[in-house]
Parts: C-alpha cells; sequence; structure tokens
C-alpha cells in the first residue's frame, strides 16, 4: 500500500528520465508519402461517419427483400424513396446544425408554419401563390434566424430554446389560422394565380422505368449534394464541423461561432420552407395541426446516418441514409402485411436493430 | 520572419494590475527577446494566468508599460495582440479533436479557390503546408486526415505551436503545456519549444509550475510569488537546483521542514 | 354510542349536507340570473382537427343566440380532459357540454359538477354509457352505430374489402369507427394506421398498402382531409378503388358532387354543438331536458352525388 503511494510521487517531477527519453526519440527523417496507397485510401473511405448507416440499411432493405414480396416491385420503390424524402430533406439541414452542436426541436411544426403562411398570404392578401411562397421563406429563414439568436443571446441550450420556440410555433400555426380563416386548416389554394407553376417546381411528378417518382425524390438528392460539398469542400464546413467538435477553440482561431450557428438554424429554416411547400401544392390545404413528432425523426434520421449527439461529427450522406432506412422501415412494415397494431413496435425495433448495427459496423472499421 | 537572436520583442516595465482593490500583480519587470525561451514560474494562484492574459491580450494592464517593438501598446482584444505576433496557445483550448490535422491546422484561415459561392478548400495546398511545416519542426503525424484526438497529448500540443508560428507568430505564449501530459510527452513538447525558438527565431514564454521542466528549455526565468517576480535570472546564473529551491519557496519551504520535526 | 347517539349524530349530518347543497345552489342560480351566462364545450379533441372545429363553431352559434359566453377546451387525454372538467367547475360556469370519449374517466368529474349544482351534457361519442355517467342528457351519434351503418352501405355497394384508415391509432372513437365497419360489413375490413400529423405519412403508407394488398376495393377514411389524400393516393396506385369518408369539408363535397368520392357519413358536428349549449340554458332556465331521457341522435346521415346540393353551400361556410 504505501509503495503505491510513494511511486506515484516522483513520477510528476522525474524530468531528467525525460530528457533522456527525449533525446531516444529522434525526429524520424521526413521521408512520408504525400499520396496515399489504394489501402490507406480505403481505411479512409471506411472511416466515414455514414459507413455504419450503410450497412444498417443494406440490413432493413435485404430484410423487406426477403420477406415482403410487394417490396421488390419497382414502384414500391418509389413510394418508399417518396416517403424518405419528404422526412429527408428536413433531416440533412437537421444533420448540418447537429455537426454544429446544436438541436432544433421546432422543425417539425416550422414545415406547417411555412406552408401555412403561403397558403394564407397568398389567399388574404396578394392572390398569387408565388408571392406567398416569398413570404413564407422570409418567415421560415427568420424563424431559424431568431431560434440561433435566441440560443447566443440567452446561453440557454438549444434544446430548451427551440423546445419552446417549438411549443410557440404550434400555439401559433393553430391560432392564427383559426383567426385568419376561420377554421382549423387552410382553403382551397388551386385556383389562385400561378397555382399550377408552384406545383410543377414543388410537386410535380415524373416518369422513370414504368415508376412515378416526385421531384422531391430528386430536391432531396440535391440537398445531401449540396449540404456534402459544403461540409467538406467549403471554409463553412470546416467551421461547422469546429464549432460542434469544440466551440471555444473554433473561436479562439477566429472562426465566426455566433454566424455559424445562426446560419445552421436558418439552414434548417430554409429546408422547413422547401418541404412546407411540397405539402402545400401536392396536397392543397393544410391542417394547422401537422407536423408535430417530425422533428424527432428529423435528429433520429441524423443520429442513424452517424451524427453524435454530442456535435462535431456527421455527414448528410449518412442523414438521407438514415431517412432511407426510416422510408424502408414505415413502408415495409405494411408491404410485409405485419399487424397494424403492432405498426410503431416494429417502426422501433428496426430502428433499434440498424442502429445497433451501424453502431457495430462502426466499431468494427475503427478497430481495423 | 526570422529575426536576428536577442533581438527584444516585448517589454513588460514596472507593470502592475488590480481587479477592483485587490492588486493581482505588482511592479512586474520582464522581457522576451527573439529566439530565447523564457519561463515564467509559480505556484497556483501567484498571478501567472493574468500575466499572460495582459501580454495576450485579454486583459489590460493597470499601470506600468508595455512596449512590443519599442513602441507602447494596451490592448483592447486577443486580435490586436495577433496582428503584432503575438499568440497564446492554451492547454485545453488549442485543437478541436475530431476535425483532421490539416483542418485543425488551418482553422480559421482556410486556403480556397475559386470564387464565391463555388469557392472550394484547396486540400491539396492545404495538407502539403501542413505537411511541410510539421516536418520542419520535426513532427511525424501518420495520417494528415486522421482526427487531431487520435494524436498523443504532446504531438497535439506541437500542431498547435506549429501553427501559430506557421501563422506569424512572432512571441508564443504557451500556458502550461506539459501540465497534463506524461514524461514522454513532455519530452516532444520540450524539444519542440526550443527547436521552434532556435530554428524560427520566436520569442517564447512559456508558463509552468515544473522548473525541471523549464530548465531544460529556458535561456531566463522568473518566479511569480503572490503577484510579484520573487526572481529574475538567466540560466548562467542558476544551477536547476538553485531553481528547484527557490521554486519550492525557498527559505520558507525550510523553516517548515524544521517546524515538522523531520 | 348507543343507537340514539348515533341517529340524532345522523339527522345533524343530513340536516348539513342539505344546507349545503342549498348555498351550492342558490348562488349557481343567482348568477344565471343576474349576469351573462357561461357555458363550456370540453372535448376529446386534438389540437387541430377539423370536425372539432365544426363542433365548436355550432356550439359558439348556440352561445352568441343566447347572449352567452363559451369556454372552449379540448384534450384528447381522458385524465387531462377530466381535469379541464375540474377547471370549469371552479370557473363557476353555469354548464358543461361534455364529450363522452372516455365514459368512465368522466364518471368522478361529473359527479362533482353535479355537486356543485351545475348541469352537465353528453356530447358525440358514448351513446351506449351516458346515462351512466351521470349525465342529464346526450346528443349525438355513436361512432360504433355509425360504422355499423357505413359497413352495411358498403354490403348494398358489393364492396370486398374495405381498408379503414385511421389516422390517430390510440384514438377510442376513431377506433370504433373502424370497429363498427368491421360489424356490419359482411366482406373483410382491414385497418390501416397513419400518421395524421404528416400528410406523405397519411399518403405513401395507403399507397403502399394498395400496392401490397390488390383485393381491397373500398377505403374509408375516419376524418375528410384524409379522404383527398386518398384520392390521390388512388390515382397514384392506378388502381379501381373507391373512396369513402367519415366527416364533411368543403373540399370534400366538391369531390362527392365530381363523383369522385362515394360518399361521406355526417353527423352533423355542428348541429351537436349547438343544441348542446340551447339544451344547456334550457336546462338552467326552464328545466327542460331534452330527449326526456333518451339520447338524442344526430346521425348517421350519408352524403352522397344525389343529396350533396343541399349541404353544398353550408359546406363551403365551414359549417357543415
Amino acid at each position: 500500500m504505501s509503495e503505491t503511494v510513494s511511486n506515484t510521487g516522483p513520477a510528476a517531477t522525474s524530468s531528467p528520465a525525460a530528457a533522456s527519453d527525449n533525446t531516444a526519440q529522434q525526429p524520424q527523417p521526413a521521408s512520408r508519402e504525400p499520396h496515399r496507397s489504394m489501402g490507406q485510401r480505403l481505411a479512409g473511405l471506411i472511416k466515414r461517419p455514414e459507413i455504419g448507416s450503410i450497412g444498417g440499411a443494406i440490413l432493413v432493405f435485404v430484410l423487406f427483400y426477403a420477406l415482403a414480396e410487394p417490396f421488390r416491385n419497382l414502384a414500391s420503390f418509389s413510394t418508399v424513396l417518396y416517403q424518405s424524402a419528404a422526412l429527408g430533406i428536413p433531416a440533412v439541414a437537421v444533420a448540418l446544425l447537429m455537426i454544429g452542436g446544436e438541436f432544433d426541436l421546432s422543425a417539425g411544426v416550422a414545415v406547417t408554419a411555412s406552408s401555412l403562411a403561403a397558403s394564407m398570404f397568398a389567399a388574404q392578401i396578394t392572390g398569387n401563390v408565388w408571392v406567398g411562397v416569398g413570404f413564407a421563406l422570409v418567415l421560415s429563414l427568420s424563424i431559424g434566424a431568431l431560434n440561433g439568436i435566441l440560443l447566443i443571446k440567452t446561453g440557454l441550450h438549444s434544446f430548451l430554446v427551440t423546445l419552446s420556440t417549438f411549443l410557440m410555433l404550434q400555439g401559433l400555426n393553430l391560432a392564427i389560422t383559426k383567426l385568419v380563416t376561420g377554421n382549423v386548416a387552410t382553403g382551397d389554394i388551386s385556383d389562385l394565380a400561378g397555382f399550377d407553376s408552384a406545383q410543377s417546381v414543388f410537386a410535380s411528378y415524373f416518369n422513370i422505368f414504368g415508376m412515378s417518382i416526385s421531384i422531391m425524390v430528386f430536391y432531396w438528392l440535391a440537398f445531401v449534394a449540396v449540404a456534402t460539398w459544403i461540409l467538406l469542400r467549403t471554409r463553412v464546413g470546416n467551421w461547422i464541423f469546429a464549432v460542434g467538435g469544440q466551440g471555444d477553440s473554433a473561436r479562439a482561431v477566429g472562426v465566426p461561432l455566433n454566424k455559424v450557428k445562426i446560419g445552421l438554424f436558418m439552414g434548417v429554416g430554409f429546408a422547413a420552407w422547401f418541404v412546407g411547400m411540397h405539402l402545400l401544392f401536392d396536397y392543397v390545404t393544410v391542417q394547422s395541426g401537422e407536423g408535430v413528432g417530425n422533428e424527432l425523426l428529423y435528429i433520429a434520421q441524423a443520429v442513424v446516418g452517424g451524427c453524435l449527439l454530442t456535435g462535431g461529427y456527421g455527414s448528410a450522406i449518412g442523414a438521407a441514409i438514415g431517412g432511407f432506412i426510416f422510408g424502408m422501415t414505415t413502408q415495409g412494415i405494411i408491404y410485409a402485411g405485419w399487424d397494424p397494431q403492432w405498426f410503431m413496435f416494429f417502426v422501433g425495433v428496426m430502428l433499434l436493430l440498424a442502429t445497433v448495427f451501424n453502431a457495430w459496423i462502426r466499431r468494427q472499421v475503427t478497430r481495423g | 520572419m526570422t529575426q536576428q537572436k536577442g533581438h527584444p520583442l516585448i517589454r513588460l516595465t514596472d507593470v502592475s494590475k488590480s481587479f477592483g482593490p485587490i492588486d493581482v500583480l505588482r511592479g512586474i519587470n520582464l522581457d522576451v527577446a527573439a529566439g530565447e525561451v523564457c519561463c515564467v514560474l509559480g505556484d497556483n494562484g501567484a498571478g501567472k494566468s493574468t500575466l499572460i492574459n495582459i501580454i495576450a491580450g485579454l486583459h489590460q494592464h493597470t499601470s506600468g508599460r508595455y512596449t512590443v517593438d519599442g513602441h507602447d501598446v494596451r490592448f483592447g482584444s486577443p486580435r490586436e495582440a495577433l496582428d503584432l505576433g503575438i499568440s497564446a496557445v492554451y492547454q485545453h483550448l488549442a485543437l478541436v479533436p475530431l476535425l483532421p490535422v490539416w483542418r485543425n491546422f488551418f482553422l480559421g484561415s482556410e486556403l480556397t479557390r475559386g470564387v464565391w459561392p463555388f469557392a472550394r478548400l484547396d486540400k491539396a495546398q492545404m495538407k502539403e503546408i501542413t505537411d511541410q511545416a510539421l516536418q520542419n519542426m520535426g513532427i511525424v503525424v501518420k495520417d494528415l486526415e486522421q482526427p487531431v484526438g487520435t494524436l498523443s497529448g504532446g504531438q497535439r500540443q506541437c500542431v498547435a505551436i506549429a501553427r501559430a508560428i506557421h501563422f506569424g507568430a512572432r512571441v508564443l505564449i504557451l500556458d502550461e503545456p506539459t501540465a497534463a501530459l506524461g514524461v514522454k510527452q513532455s519530452g516532444v513538447v520540450l524539444k519542440y519549444i526550443s527547436r521552434a525558438a532556435q530554428e524560427s527565431g520566436v520569442g517564447v514564454v512559456f508558463i509552468t509550475h515544473n522548473p525541471h521542466h523549464a530548465y531544460m528549455v529556458g535561456d531566463s526565468f522568473a518566479i511569480l510569488s503572490r503577484g510579484e517576480i520573487d526572481l529574475r535570472a538567466r540560466r548562467e546564473e542558476l544551477s536547476v537546483d538553485d531553481l528547484i529551491y527557490r521554486m519550492a519557496g525557498g527559505a520558507e519551504l525550510e523553516s517548515l521542514q524544521h517546524e515538522m520535526g523531520r | 354510542m348507543n343507537i340514539g347517539h348515533l341517529r340524532r349524530g345522523l339527522a345533524t349530518a343530513t340536516a348539513t349536507a342539505l344546507i349545503g347543497v342549498l348555498s351550492f345552489a342558490a348562488p349557481a342560480l343567482a348568477q344565471s340570473n343576474d349576469k351573462q351566462p357561461v357555458f363550456a364545450l370540453i372535448s376529446h379533441a386534438a389540437p387541430g382537427d377539423t370536425f372539432w372545429d365544426i363542433e365548436r363553431k355550432g356550439a359558439e352559434a348556440a352561445a352568441d343566440k343566447l347572449g352567452a359566453r363559451l369556454i372552449y377546451a379540448h384534450n384528447p387525454a381522458a385524465s387531462q380532459q377530466a381535469t379541464l372538467v375540474d377547471n370549469v367547475i371552479n370557473q363557476k360556469v353555469d354548464g358543461i357540454a361534455l364529450t363522452l370519449s372516455h365514459p368512465d374517466a368522466m364518471k368522478s368529474a361529473v359527479a362533482k359538477a353535479n355537486r356543485a349544482g351545475i348541469p352537465v351534457i353528453g356530447l358525440n361519442s358514448g351513446l351506449n354509457e351516458w346515462k351512466k355517467t351521470g349525465v342529464f342528457a346526450y346528443i349525438g351519434q355513436d361512432p360504433v352505430v355509425a360504422g355499423r351503418a357505413y359497413g352495411e352501405r358498403l354490403n348494398t355497394v358489393g364492396a370486398k374489402h374495405v381498408l379503414c384508415v385511421n389516422h390517430e391509432q390510440g384514438n377510442v372513437s376513431l377506433a370504433r369507427r373502424c370497429e363498427g365497419i368491421e360489424k356490419g360489413f359482411e366482406g373483410k375490413t382491414t385497418i390501416l394506421y397513419v400518421n395524421g400529423q404528416d400528410m406523405t405519412s397519411v399518403r405513401s403508407r395507403i399507397l403502399a398498402k394498395l400496392q401490397q394488398d390488390p383485393s381491397i376495393d373500398y377505403i374509408a377514411t375516419l376524418g375528410s382531409p384524409f379522404a383527398m389524400t386518398s384520392l390521390r393516393a388512388v390515382r397514384m396506385s392506378g388502381r379501381q378503388v373507391e373512396v369513402t369518408t367519415f366527416d364533411l369539408d368543403e373540399r370534400v363535397v366538391k369531390a362527392i358532387q365530381s363523383g369522385k368520392i362515394r360518399w361521406a357519413v355526417d353527423q352533423q358536428p355542428y348541429l351537436q354543438g349547438y343544441l348542446a349549449i340551447q339544451s344547456l340554458w334550457l336546462k338552467a332556465t326552464n328545466g327542460n331536458v331534452i330527449g326526456g331521457g333518451q339520447a338524442v341522435l344526430t346521425g348517421p346521415a350519408f352524403v352522397t352525388k344525389d343529396n350533396v346540393a343541399q349541404v353544398a353551400e353550408f359546406a363551403a361556410r365551414g359549417t357543415r
């Protein structure tokens, strides 16, 4: 007992040992090959955040492919893609925000707020839907900016700040819709000017290989591509990783932390606007209570896709794959014809399976 | 960038600092020359942090003179100090652990190609420069893409120091860079500190409470005790044992030993 | 303790109780004579539900006519709904209209209101249970009864397999509508749960079900907005599936006119809300009991292409 105590004492001050150690560790001649070998390149690839989620997606796909006969049709696949895209677009923006170290619980109702605003503004004030679309964009970006500014001014955790804006928005959606239209859903705007052109932009369908594919699927891929490019190839991307990883260090080397965070919240606002416009022009009327609960799905997709809850790590591609897993699961359960009473349970089990598998794969590749 | 060795970079003359009625620093005289390592030793609460915060521009001194290259200064922010080449490397605030080495190296000063909004990171060049800068200083990193968090503690400090030097630091303030490190890792950092001073000609203010570490790299020493300079000496003027004795509290410690009868 | 002592004790207790009842009743009466009467409508609606919005409009119209004030509160959770009843009892309202979606959970709240001298009327759900909850009358359409009629109508049009689309799993009255269809319909009934808060999920899940099971030839949605979304899903599936629905709104009326939706079951929510408040007022001012101890039924009425013209203009106004 006394021996161990006396042993720990001098260790900190035994600098002569450090000095001798020092000389033994002369810098090796710099002969490192600047171009990485094939093996290193592969190692780099498998350490990407989304690698585990790809495994999870394959697992879910194979499972339903084997169990559900209708799942094998191309038409079914386009339904899966549509569901993935509708949830996946906000999830990409939420993933960026989470890499930047913050949450947004208001994203679900922000989608509804945007479509309600566009519909009511167009119907009540201008008569042209495009003006409503523009108004909704300004509003959505402002909600995002407000989230960011509140976060910075109050110094509270984003969980609390956005929970407040979530509740406020939920109330405003219901109250303002009732106030303006006298109903709890917006009216039919399909006969207003510009509706057809807006519908072709936000809610059209293409026939490819005999599948009717929603334009949302293409927008989803575009969102993923742009977000990935920003993250990995631009200064802002570097800053997003840094503010989420260690905000104080980033600030110390001159990264504009506040601007980055506000920008990320505005990115979520932009995605919410985009999906909100799709909802409006595809489904024509909007119920003011919609959107509640989706915020957690966005976060779940980002996490399944490899984002750390603590920030600083993750990818947009991963969030997209997370969305795909969720789309496959919710649709696959129906294709498999499982007892509908157990629907939510199965969704939970599949998400858990995909996430555990994801974590296992990531452990395997980072160990190697 | 390299300056003539011995050229005085910063000088504090009779500098004092009070927070309200409390005097934290009194009558500090300190100078740092190019290519030299000035070690500031002291116990916890001796005023070391306040001293480096004044030098780095985080605080302003209450009285006395602070000159850089012979000109009086009074910094409003760390940015102003940085513009004159005075850069502080804090132990825990240096790097973002999850970011790759090269991204950390250029964080906040990224190189880009193309015009906005299509400006993209010039990855190849940044990696090459990082590689070069680290090699010049004798730091060997297996892969520049590996997260900084996977480097050893000593390597991390070295990367942060190399970054400060690359981005134009003439005076480096190192806040306890070896405090959280083991013996071997401390060696890596110490070796690097003396190399940085000798080869890049930067002046180094090395804050530590370990006299052994200080004596290995220091050209001059200042012991800070209760807000005052207790000892100011050049390396030729004292041995490592002197330094340890003075650092440990000298006569005070002797009387304590006597009292405890051991 | 001897018997005589106990008797005297009992008598005192009874007298005290009587005085208590009188002292409660007196201010309640005085209130309804002197001041603007206040009625409360407390439902099990989820926020933003179109059906309940119409119910509320009916209640508000009645309150307006009577010069009364209406408090509207709602919560789909039984315990929360009971708490809302407590809340308006404390506000000393003159009458409470209460939906009986969770009849057992409402019993003690109703008893408390009765003790406070506040009349409570049941509405909407609860046709079979209203008597045991202690409300003095009931106006509505039972979801099981409506569902059964719905199922029987499916028999007459020769349907084989109906998909009952429930937009809120766990909601008692919605579940009972599907249950009713199952009871009345001789063909196969399949239930599909969708997330009513997210239209994209509503559409993709209906579409997936249609792709999965080719024998489905009828869809029954439990709320009007979901009927419109079902139409889209049917069109995208390229299948011949008829869409029918519970409840009405302006777009459903248009779709019935153009033949896209076969029928909608109307339980006249506006009428339910209106009659409930009117009956409370008559009970408070004249002691009337609507229905005279029997339930007053407001549905189910089928709106089809043949009779849709009669409701079209009212639906456009948002009151049908």
